[in-house]
C-alpha cells in the first residue's frame, strides 16, 4: 500500500464520527450483557477493539494530540486501562475456601475459577483461622466481622492479624476476604480399628444463621464406606432478633450421629465404637468461609485511572483557562 | 426526630420561596437575585442542621435509605447550584429551571418514610465518603449544566422567548454548560474509581457489572458520547442542550432508581 493510501486509511479510522459509532456500540454491548440478551463477551470486546484502533489512528494523525499532551496522556491511559483489564482477566483467580477454627490453609480451594494464564503460588500461602466474632443488630442484621488469623510473612516470621469485611489478608498477592458464610463445625477424632494415626476432622454445618433450622450434614468416615449423618441440636436462642447479640457457641448442645438406622447423641468427649474404629466427638468449633481474589493488575489499574483523570482535569483546566466562556473564540 | 423533620421542613419552605421568587422574577422580568441567594443560603443552613441532627442521632451519615439519599442529594445539589449561582451571576436566571427539578425531589423526599436503616459492615470505610462525595459533585455540576440547557431550550419556546433575553446568547450559554459538563465528567470518573476501590475491599472484586455499576458506567458513556458528539458535529446549542438533559435523565435514573429496584448487595449510597 502506498504511504498516501496508508495515511488516508489512518485518517478514516481516526474519524470522530467512528468514535461515536464505536461508543454507541459499546454502550449497546453493555446493555446487551446487562440484560443477558447474549452471553457473549464479543459484544464488549469488538467495540473496545474498534475504539482502540480509532484512538491509535487518531493519535497518529490528529494534530490535537500533539498540541495537547494532557489529552494524549488521558487517551493513552484509557487504552492502558483496557489492556490491563484484559491482562487481569487472563491471569486472575477467584475462589472460595472454608477453614475451621484452628485449621491451617493448605493451598487447596473448595471452588476455583482460574484464568488461563494464572500461575498459582497458593502452595506457598499459609495462614490459620484463629476464630472470629460477629455482632448482630436487632433484626438479625450482621455487623462487623472480626476474624483473627495467624500467618507467616515473607521473612518466615509468624504474624497475627485481624481481618474482616473490607480488610483482607493479602499473601503472595492473593487477597483473602471473610464472607457471610460461616457457622458451626463439630470436630471428631477418628481412630481406625486397623491402627495408625488418629485423624482429626471437622464437619462444616450449613451457614448460620442463614440455615439455623438445617444444622445437619452427611459425611464419610475417612478410609471407609461408612456414611454418617450429623446434626447439631440445641434449644437456646443464639441470635435474638429483638436485641443486639453476638455469634457464639450454644451452652448446652448435643451432636446427633446417625449411621444407618442407629441414632446416637454425643456430648463433647464422648465416643462411639464402630466395627471400623472409634469416633470421638471432641467438641464444637466454628468455621469461616473465605473468598479469594488474585489480580496483579490492581495497583496498576488504580495508578493508570488516576493518571487518566488527572490528565483529563489538566486538559480541561488549560482549555478553559485559555478562553473565558463568555468571550467568543 | 421531630426537631430534625421540623428543621428540614423549614429548609424546604425557604427553598420553595427561593424557587418561586426565581420563577416569578423570570416571568415578570425582574431580578430578585440577592433575595434568592439569601433564601437559598438560609435554606441550606437549616438543611445542614437537619442532616447534622440526624447524623448525631443515628451515628451514621445520610447514606442508607431512600429518604436519606434524597435528603443528602437535595442538599448537595443545591450547595453546588448555590455556589454556581454566587460565582457566575450570568446563570442566575437558570434557577427558574433548576428549582422546579428540586421541587420534584423535595416532594418525593416528603413522601418518603424517614425511618432509619441499618449500616452494613462494608460501609465502615473512608471510601464510602470519598465515593459519595465525588458522586455528589458530579450530580451537582450536571444540575447546573441542565439549568443552563433548560434556559437554551426555553428561549426557543413562546413562553420563554424574551424572558431570558438578558442572559448571554445561546452559544455562550452552550459553552458554559459544556464546562459544567466537563466538571461533572471528571467527578463521575473519580466516583467510579473510588467506587471500584471500595467494591474491591467490600465485596472482593472491583467491578462486577451489578445493576448500579452498569448504569453508572452507562451514565459515564453517555457523558463521553455527548462530549464527543460536540466535537464530531456542529451541534446546535438546542441539540447540545437536549443531550445534556438526556445525560441528566440517565444519571437521575441511575442514582435514584436503580439502587431501589436492584436486589444485589450494592444498594447505592450516593
Amino acid at each position: 500500500m502506498q504511504p498516501a493510501a496508508v495515511i488516508r486509511v489512518c485518517r478514516a479510522m481516526a474519524s470522530l464520527k467512528l468514535t461515536l459509532v464505536a461508543l454507541f456500540f459499546f454502550a449497546a454491548g453493555v446493555i446487551v450483557e446487562y440484560l443477558a440478551l447474549a452471553n457473549a463477551i464479543w459484544v464488549l470486546v469488538l467495540p473496545l477493539l474498534l475504539l482502540s484502533v480509532n484512538l491509535l489512528a487518531a493519535i497518529a494523525t490528529n494534530p490535537v494530540f500533539r498540541r495537547s499532551g494532557a489529552l494524549l496522556v488521558f487517551h493513552l491511559a484509557l487504552l492502558t486501562l483496557v489492556v490491563l483489564v484484559a491482562l487481569g482477566r487472563m491471569s486472575g483467580l477467584k475462589g472460595h475456601l472454608e477453614l475451621s477454627e484452628g485449621e491451617e490453609f493448605n493451598g487447596q480451594l473448595t471452588e476455583l475459577e482460574a484464568a488461563p494464564w494464572h500461575r498459582s503460588t497458593l502452595d506457598g500461602v499459609h495462614f490459620r483461622n484463629e476464630g472470629f466474632s460477629i455482632s448482630y443488630a436487632p433484626g438479625l442484621k450482621r455487623e462487623r466481622t472480626r476474624n483473627a488469623v495467624r500467618y507467616m510473612d515473607a521473612d518466615g516470621r509468624e504474624r497475627f492479624a485481624e481481618i474482616g469485611d473490607q480488610t483482607p489478608l493479602v499473601l503472595n498477592g492473593y487477597r483473602f476476604y471473610t464472607s457471610p458464610n460461616k457457622g458451626y463445625a463439630p470436630a471428631f477424632l477418628w481412630y481406625p480399628a486397623a491402627g495408625g494415626e488418629p485423624m482429626l476432622g471437622a464437619v462444616h454445618l450449613p451457614s448460620y444463621p442463614a440455615n439455623a433450622y438445617r444444622q445437619s450434614r452427611d459425611w464419610m468416615l475417612p478410609g471407609t464406606a461408612v456414611r454418617i449423618w450429623t446434626q447439631l441440636q440445641f434449644d437456646e436462642t443464639i441470635l435474638n432478633p429483638e436485641k443486639p447479640s453476638q455469634f457464639r457457641f450454644p451452652e448446652n448442645f448435643v451432636v446427633v450421629v446417625r449411621i444407618g438406622e442407629a441414632r446416637h447423641e454425643l456430648k463433647p468427649g464422648e465416643a462411639l465404637a464402630l466395627p471400623e474404629g472409634r469416633l470421638v466427638f471432641q467438641g464444637l468449633r466454628s468455621w469461616m468461609g473465605y473468598t479469594v481474589f488474585y489480580d496483579w493488575t490492581l495497583h496498576w489499574l488504580l495508578g493508570t485511572a488516576l493518571v487518566a483523570v488527572g490528565a483529563l482535569g489538566w486538559y480541561f483546566w488549560n482549555k478553559f483557562a485559555a478562553q473565558p466562556w463568555d468571550r467568543p473564540a | 426526630m421531630m426537631i430534625e423533620l421540623q428543621t428540614l421542613w423549614a429548609a424546604l419552605v425557604l427553598y420553595v420561596l427561593a424557587g418561586s421568587l426565581s420563577i416569578f422574577g423570570v416571568m415578570l422580568k425582574r431580578r430578585p437575585e440577592r433575595f434568592v441567594l439569601g433564601l437559598l443560603l438560609a435554606g441550606l443552613l437549616l438543611h445542614t442542621a437537619a442532616i447534622t441532627l440526624r447524623w448525631i442521632r443515628l451515628d451514621h451519615g445520610p447514606f442508607l435509605t431512600l429518604f436519606e439519599i434524597l435528603l443528602s442529594n437535595v442538599w448537595s445539589m443545591l450547595v453546588v447550584f448555590a455556589l454556581a449561582y454566587w460565582r457566575v451571576p450570568a446563570l442566575r436566571p437558570s434557577a427558574a429551571v433548576v428549582m422546579p427539578i428540586m421541587f420534584v425531589m423535595m416532594g418525593w423526599l416528603l413522601m418518603t418514610n424517614p425511618g432509619e436503616g441499618h449500616m452494613p459492615p462494608t460501609y465502615h470505610t473512608i471510601w464510602l465518603y470519598i465515593h459519595i462525595g465525588f458522586g455528589k459533585v458530579f450530580l451537582g455540576a450536571l444540575l447546573v449544566a441542565v439549568g443552563i440547557s433548560g434556559v437554551i431550550l426555553l428561549r426557543q419556546s413562546r413562553i420563554g422567548h424574551g424572558r431570558f433575553a438578558y442572559m448571554p446568547d445561546d452559544a455562550r450559554l452552550n459553552e458554559l454548560s459544556f464546562r459544567f459538563l466537563a466538571i461533572s465528567m471528571i467527578f463521575e470518573t473519580l466516583m467510579l474509581i473510588a467506587g471500584a476501590i471500595w467494591a474491591q475491599d467490600a465485596w472482593g472484586r472491583y467491578w462486577a457489572w451489578d445493576p448500579l455499576e452498569t448504569w453508572a458506567f452507562l451514565t459515564w458513556l453517555s457523558l463521553v458520547l455527548t462530549m464527543h458528539a460536540r466535537l464530531a458535529y456542529k451541534v446546535t446549542p438546542r441539540m447540545a442542550a437536549i443531550m445534556v438533559i438526556t445525560v441528566f435523565v440517565v444519571a437521575f435514573l441511575t442514582f435514584f432508581g436503580v439502587p431501589f429496584i436492584s436486589p444485589v448487595a450494592h444498594q447505592g449510597a450516593v
